[in-house]
């Protein structure tokens, strides 16, 4: 394989990358008002809620896709591929990390919050010093595994139009006949780039839990 | 239990309304020659998967009669070209979606098509014809595939054919869809299938750069078809396509059409100004 | 644009035949690979080192490459190997391999899971190694790793979409088809939403049985 086709080759694991990494983003904040719906006492927040993640968990992330690339422009909004890659992936992670987010609030124990409402905190306060820490310590593992599930997922975009890793070697491995090589390579970069995340995510892990110790 | 699964059933019946309400199309029709000329770019969909019409080349640069000829449509309009790549099963609906002003393909011109979309005048010839694998001597005629598991684009009108002429051979033709050409052209090379039905153009390209490879069955066996640009019948978006149209026949007249031909086919085709009444 | 679901009706034995490719590929590999997930986990902890270490690579490697990279090595990168595949053989093995990997690890996290104490116990009293996986360790584990089992194979039955792109004739190609056959793009897309929906929702339902089931079971017997 030549630098320039090996160059390409990085090129498209950057797209991977930062499709993934925005898309992880927006759904972590989607995820946190879907998760807040679900444990609503509200039942116009909690059924919606439920719904949204039933759906999103339900769907094929390919079917989703297909469906907000030529869905969204017929209700008058534009949406470019990239765009709605975006979308679908966000959307899609934002129903799993809701309910990684669920187990984690409820892991909180109760003796703390009741500790807090001795002291007299408020429930503001409370959410903000010990709940949403707590929660977040606890997800973290999950949330490292849903970086490593969105990474790969995002192999699917190329159906809205993206060009991802994985479209580049199915690209170069037609005009080449070389696919044995090409999707090694991808395979190769994948496993790179999600190791690396999985080391990130341990790393920030045993940071975390010294934090705590202090 | 059953409330639960009650109110998701209600919730999904009203998205499935609440899609066909919208479908009824509310989007404001802005007029999409002004857009393009007023934006300087014609945003044109693809597949790259149909060399030598559109391909990635083995430097992974993203070639063909498409990008050549677009670039000579973009300089007699005074606009720059944007390209969406797509597999092809998603191409058409985006068309619709209105993701893209064009489609590129290009594709078969045929009467089912031309009753949903607006054909732009011909580039090159489209009858279909079989690939068999170089030095095959079980397949010599297009009556040989009689029978044996022939490959073929998924929604393509190749397909379509590939059919259509299998089920008047002896034994029927078993056929296998695929996403993209090219995952047909692997497989025949891998042997999973005994030849892959498309269009001359593309398959005598593919035969000359892999002789060793693959090898042309002639004559075509298909009705004689050409190769057209697409894009929709909106009004909205027949000037655009007018003005593109009438770039292209001036590329046609002048020569630069031919040129084209002869350098990504080997050959040049004679192809009427516009095609009325399709074979297929 | 409007919803023509008529689609479904003049296409149903297709469509059938699609649901049913795409419940026999998940059936099939998911039995499989808890077979082999077991075997692998098993393996891991009582076998020689070696043996660990190549089936721990072969873990990671799985479970750190996308399952379509996965399938496009397996289906058109085999035949320069010698392992030329059909679609429905090919799929079915890339499914079973896939989800072999994640079931090894479920099944990991359940040994571990297992009290220490219990198998001293049972090593006190004599029991052999394998009594001890028999009677011991896999009724104990079955409990705790069945909810995850239960969530792995819904996950799989959405992987079963990407068997389309080999051309496998399950559910998401046939569907596809017959809205680009007829220009029904989006209807299609809608009804494959619904299917899946239908299939993850009802697996769901059906795992929460099982897992009712053997609670129940494991109180009456402890």
């Amino acid at each position: 394989m030549s630098m320039r086709l090996f160059e390409l080759m990085l090129w498209a694991a950057g797209n991977t990358i930062l499709l993934s990494a925005i898309s992880i983003l927006i759904g972590f904040v989607i995820g946190l008002m879907v998760c807040a719906a679900k444990v609503s006492a509200n039942p116009f927040l909690r059924i919606p809620g439920t719904l949204y993640v039933s759906l999103f968990r339900g769907v094929p992330l390919l079917v989703q896709l297909l469906l907000i690339y030529n869905l969204l422009p017929a209700v008058g909004i534009m949406v470019p591929s990239v765009v709605a890659a975006v979308i679908g992936l966000s959307l899609c992670t934002a129903a799993y990390q809701a309910e990684n987010l669920r187990g984690g609030f409820q892991s909180v124990p109760r003796g703390l919050l009741e500790a807090a409402d001795m002291v007299g905190m408020s429930p503001w306060k409370q959410l903000v010093r010990i709940r949403a820490p707590i929660a977040f310590r606890l997800t973290l593992p999950a949330l490292v595994n849903e970086a490593i599930l969105i990474l790969k997922a995002s192999s699917l975009v190329s159906v809205v139009g993206v060009i991802e890793l994985t479209r580049m070697a199915q690209n170069l491995s037609a005009s080449s006949f070389r696919p044995l090589l090409f999707y090694s390579v991808a395979g190769a970069m994948y496993l790179v780039i999600c190791w690396a995340v999985a080391g990130g995510g341990s790393i920030a892990e045993r940071m975390l839990r010294t934090g705590s110790r202090a | 239990m059953q409330k639960r699964i009650f109110l998701k059933a209600v919730l999904g019946l009203s998205v499935a309304l609440g899609v066909s309400f919208a479908g009824s199309n509310l989007a404001s029709a802005q007029d999409a020659l002004e857009k393009v000329k007023s934006s300087g770019t014609l945003t044109v969909g693809t597949e790259t998967a149909f060399a030598p019409f559109d391909f990635i080349d083995e430097t992974g640069t993203h070639a063909g009669l498409n990008v050549d000829l677009f670039e000579e449509i973009g300089k007699e309009m005074g606009v720059e070209i944007k390209w969406v790549e797509l597999p092809w099963e998603g191409v058409l609906p985006g068309l619709e979606a209105g993701q893209f002003d064009m489609v590129a393909g290009p594709a078969t011109i045929t009467k089912a098509r031309m009753e949903r979309y607006r054909f732009l005048s011909p580039v090159a010839e489209a009858t279909v014809a079989i690939l068999k694998k170089a030095g095959d001597d079980s397949i010599e005629k297009p009556e040989d595939i009689a029978g044996k598991l022939v490959g073929s684009g998924k929604a393509t009108a190749q397909l379509a054919q590939l059919q259509e002429y299998g089920a008047t051979l002896p034994e029927p033709v078993e056929t296998r869809e695929y996403v993209g050409f090219n995952e047909a052209y692997a497989d025949l090379a891998a042997g999973r299938i005994v030849a892959v039905a498309n269009s001359l153009p593309n398959i005598a390209y593919l035969a000359s750069q892999q002789p060793d490879v693959f090898e042309t069955v002639l004559p075509p066996f298909g009705k004689s078809t050409y190769f057209g640009y697409i894009g929709t019948k909106k009004p909205e978006d027949q000037a655009l396509l007018d003005a593109v149209n009438d770039a292209l026949l001036k590329i046609k007249a002048d020569g630069r059409l031919g040129e084209l031909q002869k350098k990504w086919f080997g050959q040049t085709f004679d192809t009427p100004e516009a095609v009325t009444d399709p074979n297929v | 644009m409007t919803l023509d679901f008529g689609l479904i009706v003049q296409n149903l034995p297709e469509i059938l035949a699609a649901f049913w490719m795409t419940i026999w590929i998940w059936i099939v590999s998911n039995i499989l690979a808890v077979a082999f997930g077991f075997a692998v986990a098993t393996l891991r902890r009582y076998g020689p080192g070696w043996l660990g270490l190549l089936l721990r690579l072969f873990v990671e490697v799985i479970r750190g490459t996308p399952f379509l990279v996965q399938l496009f090595l397996l289906y058109f990168g085999g035949p320069f190997i010698g392992l030329s595949l059909d679609p429905i053989p090919a799929g079915l093995l890339g499914m079973t391999v896939y989800a072999t990997a994640y079931y090894s690890e479920i099944f990991r996290a359940g040994y571990n899971a297992v009290p220490v104490g219990h198998v001293e116990a049972a090593e006190c009293v004599g029991l052999t190694r394998g009594q001890i996986i028999r009677r011991i360790l896999v009724p104990e584990m079955t409990m705790l790793v069945l909810p995850q089992c239960v969530n792995m194979a819904i996950l799989m039955m959405k992987e079963t979409a990407i068997l389309s792109i080999i051309t496998v004739p399950e559910l998401t190609l046939v569907v596809g088809a017959i809205g680009s056959q007829q220009y029904a793009f989006v209807e299609a897309m809608f009804l494959l939403a619904l299917f899946y929906w239908f299939l993850v929702e009802v697996s769901g339902f059906l795992g929460r049985i099982a897992e009712a089931r053997l609670s129940k079971f494991r109180f009456a017997h402890s």
